[in-house]
């Protein structure tokens, strides 16, 4: 039989939400229009309509060993034009944001080719060839993954994600890279990702209500959300591993 | 150095609050006329961007500014998260209270009953300030940022 991931447990809104951003034959739902340009002034890793700076010559110029992998996999096409590796950064917010550090690596990992996602408590970095980034943060920016409040795109001072919203709730922010326009309802970033000011203000979009943030979330929150103690099967699972982890030197047998 | 004889409170509200905000309960709080010493706490928002590719370029944001504290200006440094004060005795707890009920109506809040300041100087108090540090500030503000503000014409 064919092996069928079934990427995480669970029984709850949050576990089914996990599953589905992970599968790649889920197609992410699409919130918001941003433009090629936009997400390369948000990054500001090169100026927009700039040509692509390079590392390496293009491959079709360069010599390559006769190696079987390279002959196996297909590069990509930064790595085909010899980009630069360049990196996107997101802070999601405890408070219901739709994604979390270390689905965001997970998701990346089985949806995207040529990546290299770090997790860490606070923040997801993810670096890969320039077009290649443009391309897969276009995805990450503008689909169910991202919320204008309590994403932040954040090269660096991402602190804020487990503290408290501000009034207009907006996750913290000491660069203030993003401010909400409240005639418009609309969240407008006047700073790129490492809080350089922008020469135009970049929209992302309105922020999501809350039964939007509660439906799309991934984190699992015990005041008002879903408590993770509440989805047993995923306690279930998490126990089972932990426990065989603990006993693996000693041959477990189950 | 705090006496153990003063009441310490500390509001703390489910949202970061906006200078309009902590300018508005602030001045109500004073007003009261029972407070010794406050320290609005939060999370720091820099005068310049402290890391990155962009470290030392200014940093303009809405919620870091000057706000009018009982007719005196108060340079914000931080997104105030929680009001500490230290009062004069229990007796002014419901008027800090009312004054909070006041001027804090858009989102929750709590006050709690306890010590918040520093009540000896530590390790660090001594290699910033010296053995002759004046014991009232010490806690209350960090040497070298804008220093603390003393409000006059309150008592």
């Amino acid at each position: 039989m064919a092996y069928k991931p079934q990427y995480g447990p669970g029984s709850t809104v949050v576990a089914e939400n996990r599953r589905k951003y992970m599968d790649p034959s889920h197609k992410l739902e699409k919130v918001r229009d941003i433009s090629d340009e936009d997400i390369v002034l948000l990054m500001g890793h090169r100026a927009p309509g700039a040509a692509y700076p390079t590392a390496h010559p293009p491959l079709s110029e360069q010599q390559e060993p006769d190696c079987p992998v390279r002959k196996l996999v297909a590069p990509t096409d930064g790595a085909k034009h010899g980009d630069r590796v360049r990196y996107i950064q997101f802070t999601d917010s405890m408070f219901f944001a739709p994604a979390q550090p270390y689905l965001r690596s997970y998701l990346e990992s089985y949806r995207y080719r040529g990546v290299d996602p770090g997790t860490l408590s606070g923040r997801q970095i993810v670096e890969c060839r320039e077009r290649d980034l443009e391309k897969y943060a276009k995805e990450l920016v503008s689909t169910e993954l991202f919320d204008p409040a309590r994403t932040g795109i954040r090269g660096a001072t991402v602190h804020g994600h487990s503290l408290r919203l501000a009034e207009d709730g907006m996750m913290f922010d000491m660069l203030q890279r993003c401010v909400l326009d409240k005639k418009g309802n609309m969240v407008k970033y006047v700073k790129n990702q490492i809080g350089e000011p922008l020469d135009k203000e970049v929209k992302v979009g309105k922020p999501m209500d809350d039964k939007w943030l509660k439906a799309h979330t991934t984190i699992y929150h015990s005041l008002g959300g879903i408590a993770f103690r509440d989805d047993a099967e995923y306690i279930e699972w998490v126990q089972r591993i932990h426990s065989l982890r603990t006993k693996y030197g000693f041959m477990p047998e189950e | 150095m705090t006496d153990a004889i003063y009441p310490q409170v500390r509001v703390v509200s489910e949202r970061l609050m906006n200078p309009e905000t902590v300018e508005r309960v602030m001045n109500l709080i004073i007003a009261t006329g029972g407070v010794r010493r406050v320290i609005l706490n939060g999370p720091r928002l820099p005068a310049t961007v402290p890391y990155g590719p962009a470290k030392g370029l200014p940093n303009p944001t809405e919620m870091r500014r000057k706000i009018k504290i009982a007719g005196q200006d108060v340079q914000l440094e931080v997104h105030v998260g929680n009001i500490v004060l230290e009062l004069e005795n229990r007796d002014f707890i419901p008027a800090i209270r009312e004054a909070c009920e006041k001027g804090i109506t858009k989102f929750s809040w709590y006050l709690q009953e306890g010590r918040f300041m520093k009540t000896e100087p530590s390790l660090v108090d001594y290699a910033k300030y010296g053995p002759d540090a004046d014991k009232t500030i010490v806690g209350l503000t960090e040497p070298g940022k804008s220093g603390l503000v003393i409000l006059q014409g309150n008592k």
